[in-house]
């Protein structure tokens, strides 16, 4: 399933990357993208969509202050 | 205290106390109060960078020793350490004020990008039992009765049952005119009614309408990169890296080989630090594509990525379709030839015959005589033409082959497009032909003063209507009579000779053409799924302007993403050569990176501008 979730708050395009890289990396998820001009995350993954904006929303708190996901 | 805590996070409010701090330092400093200086350089630092200091601490624990918080944090602290407090408090000030700034930009960028695409209205009006009501527009169901009145953007794609009004259209396709519309009429979402009020069927609902279909496209033609885009991607991945194994090898080398003390080899290693931060480089290029997508978006043009840029930036060839692409898709009956009985005679048999078709140019027909006599039998040959019985006599009204078919032989070389025989005997010919589009001749000769060098048209019609198209056109070659499998042979054959072929079509049949250009072109707005799946740039009109128009803003916005790429590179490569030597500051190295990342957005925004230059 692919799933899209708008992203705020992230700084720079290349902070984005580095959190998508993340996100991708986690058990479960196939793929994660983030455009970081129009703040949305793409992710790709079996999981419920909870468990996905769960995933993402833990990365983005470990990685800056002020990401939201929804 | 949630309070108090959230005040210290502004950033504005960040830079205010820091800088005052900042200043009341180095008035200090110049009084001679050293340990004092210090003291507030301290609390300058501390109420600016806590943030980023956390934020590098975060990047710690993740192991991201590249991280652009830890670098700044390690420059600015470290500029402590050798004993440069004002050069390392205004390392943390400049890098917040230009993260401010960029920050700023780009949400000036994103809004005026988002504002040019708000074409989705969120509400509707519905008529119902109890009257009028005003519900979300991705509420209303296929059949449901809506109003629309003057002003108000149209929230699903419906049918006009009842009312008259004038539709502006420009948001869509960039189309200034507007164009009146009445009961019948189908409408597109987001298109605006500017007076008169409409009462209209939905025929898709609001998710699969017309506008929150361009809005998809649009938002996901960010995805597909350009190859500048991969090109700065792939470079600050190793930029970096090298930038910082640069700055390590500095502090250790040039203290060793005695070019210069310990504390001004930190000084010019911790500079390195601050330009190492791949930002400005990795935003000046989307955001160029970003802003080129939108701003021709807003003028009914739609590219479906970042790559498709560069490839219309540089077309030599462009195929045109004929029907429906370099002529309007409206058969008129321009001549006939009769054979032995007066041209009437003809033009009744015919149109009595062809009245029921749907086929283009049996409409064509059929439109000469609206009150034609009602066949008593009509049988559609496919490809071919009609064979009917009017009062009694056996009509064929054809091609050739329905010719043979009732046993009458053609003409050699017939003239006319529909051959009609009256029971067993050639009548007439009726020679049938397209209008070219009022815009056409302008729009080729614009494409060929762009550089495009060969222009051609494939065909499957006939070499005579094909001759007359191109003669009053400055098409370079033509090709006519091909089979589909032709004329994708023959696109082939261009592509193979070309630096970047385009093909135009209508979408309708030529998909696999629209695929295998280098930049296929659907004409006519995306109601057609296939075309628009296999298009690489989809023009809302079937207006042929629009083609010599996204070839300028496809350079435009090629050229200043290049433009940004050789800006930012440049900017860093020379600071990082006078910071080597020590001719420049701390202060000078922030400004290469976040002042070069704000002129870079700015700079892309220059591909909406576009906008109130309009071509001609």
């Amino acid at each position: 399933m692919k799933f899209r979730f708008n992203i705020t708050g992230l700084d720079c395009p290349n902070c984005a990357a580095k959190l998508a890289a993340r996100i991708e990396a986690k058990d479960g998820i196939t793929a994660a993208k983030i455009n970081f001009l129009t703040e949305k995350l793409t992710v790709e993954s079996d999981l419920p969509e909870a468990d996905v904006i769960a995933i993402a929303r833990a990365e983005a708190l470990a990685f800056e202050d002020g990401i939201t996901v929804e | 205290m949630k309070k108090i805590i959230k005040i210290l996070k502004n950033s504005i409010f960040r830079i205010c106390v820091g800088g005052v701090l900042f200043v009341a330092a180095i008035l200090a400093h110049g009084f001679g109060m050293r340990s004092f200086a210090l003291g507030l350089d301290v609390a300058a630092l501390l109420i600016s960078g806590t943030p980023v200091f956390i934020d590098a601490i975060r990047g710690i624990l993740r192991r991201d020793l590249l991280d652009e918080k830890f670098l700044m944090s390690v420059a600015s602290v470290g500029a402590f350490f050798i004993n440069e407090w004002s050069e390392g408090v205004a390392v943390m000030l400049f890098f917040l004020v230009g993260e401010t700034f960029e920050k700023m930009a780009v949400k000036r960028s994103r809004s005026s990008i988002r504002s040019l695409m708000s074409i989705r209205p969120d509400e509707a009006v519905l008529l119902t039992a109890e009257g009028e009501v005003t519900v979300d527009a991705d509420d209303v169901k296929v059949g449901d009765v809506i109003i629309i009145r003057s002003g108000e953007r149209v929230p699903v794609d419906c049918e006009v049952l009842f009312g008259a009004a004038d539709a502006d259209s420009s948001s869509m396709t960039g189309e200034a005119l507007p164009v009146s519309v009445k009961a019948g009429d189908s409408l597109d979402s987001g298109i605006v009614i500017i007076n008169g009020m409409l009462r209209c069927r939905c025929i898709r609902p609001a998710e699969s309408s017309a506008a929150s279909r361009i809005l998809e496209l649009v938002e996901c033609a960010n995805e597909t990169k350009s190859k500048e885009e991969n090109f700065i991607t792939k470079f600050s991945h190793f930029y970096t890296p090298i930038v910082v194994g640069c700055a390590i090898l500095l502090a250790i080398l040039l203290p060793i080989f005695k070019i210069t003390t310990v504390d001004d080899a930190v000084r010019r290693a911790l500079m390195f630090l601050v330009i190492s931060c791949p930002c400005a480089l990795v935003i000046s290029v989307p955001m160029a594509f970003f802003g080129g997508i939108g701003g021709a978006a807003s003028r009914g043009i739609l590219f479906k990525g970042g790559n498709v840029f560069s490839k219309v930036a540089r077309l030599d060839t462009v195929a045109f379709d004929k029907t429906g692409t370099l002529t309007n898709g409206n058969f008129k009956v321009r001549g006939v030839i009769p054979y032995g009985v007066d041209k009437n005679t003809v033009i009744e048999y015919a149109a009595a015959a062809e009245q029921g078709s749907n086929h283009p140019i049996a409409k064509a027909v059929a439109a000469m005589r609206p009150r034609a006599k009602a066949p008593e039998f009509v049988k559609e040959l496919t490809g071919e033409g009609i064979i009917a019985s009017i009062d009694g006599h056996t009509v064929a009204a054809g091609n050739s082959a329905l010719m043979r078919r009732v046993n009458v032989d053609p003409p050699k070389n017939p003239r006319g497009t529909v051959l009609v025989a009256l029971d067993g005997v050639l009548i007439g010919e009726l020679i049938i032909s397209d209008k070219i589009k009022p815009e056409a001749k302008e729009a080729l000769e614009s494409l060929t003063a762009l550089g495009v060098k060969r222009l051609a048209i494939i065909s499957g019609d006939r070499k005579d209507n094909v001759k007359a198209v191109a003669n009053n056109l400055s098409l370079s070659e033509i090709y006519y009579e091909l089979t589909p499998e032709q004329k994708y042979e023959k696109l082939r054959e261009l592509i193979s000779a070309s630096r970047s072929t385009a093909f135009v079509g209508d979408g309708i049949n030529d998909a696999p053409s629209l695929a295998s250009a280098d930049v296929g072109i659907a004409m006519g707005g995306i109601g057609q799924d296939s075309a628009i799946e296999a298009a690489d740039l989809v023009l809302m009109t079937d207006n042929l302007a629009k083609i010599p128009e996204a070839v300028r803003l496809a350079r435009k916005t090629v050229g200043i993403a290049k433009f940004n790429i050789f800006f930012a590179l440049g900017v860093k490569l020379s600071i990082l050569v006078l910071g080597a030597l020590g001719i420049t500051g701390m202060w000078l190295a922030v400004f290469a990176d976040v002042g070069v990342a704000v002129l870079a957005i700015l700079n892309s925004m220059r591909t909406l501008i576009f906008r109130k230059n309009p071509y001609r």
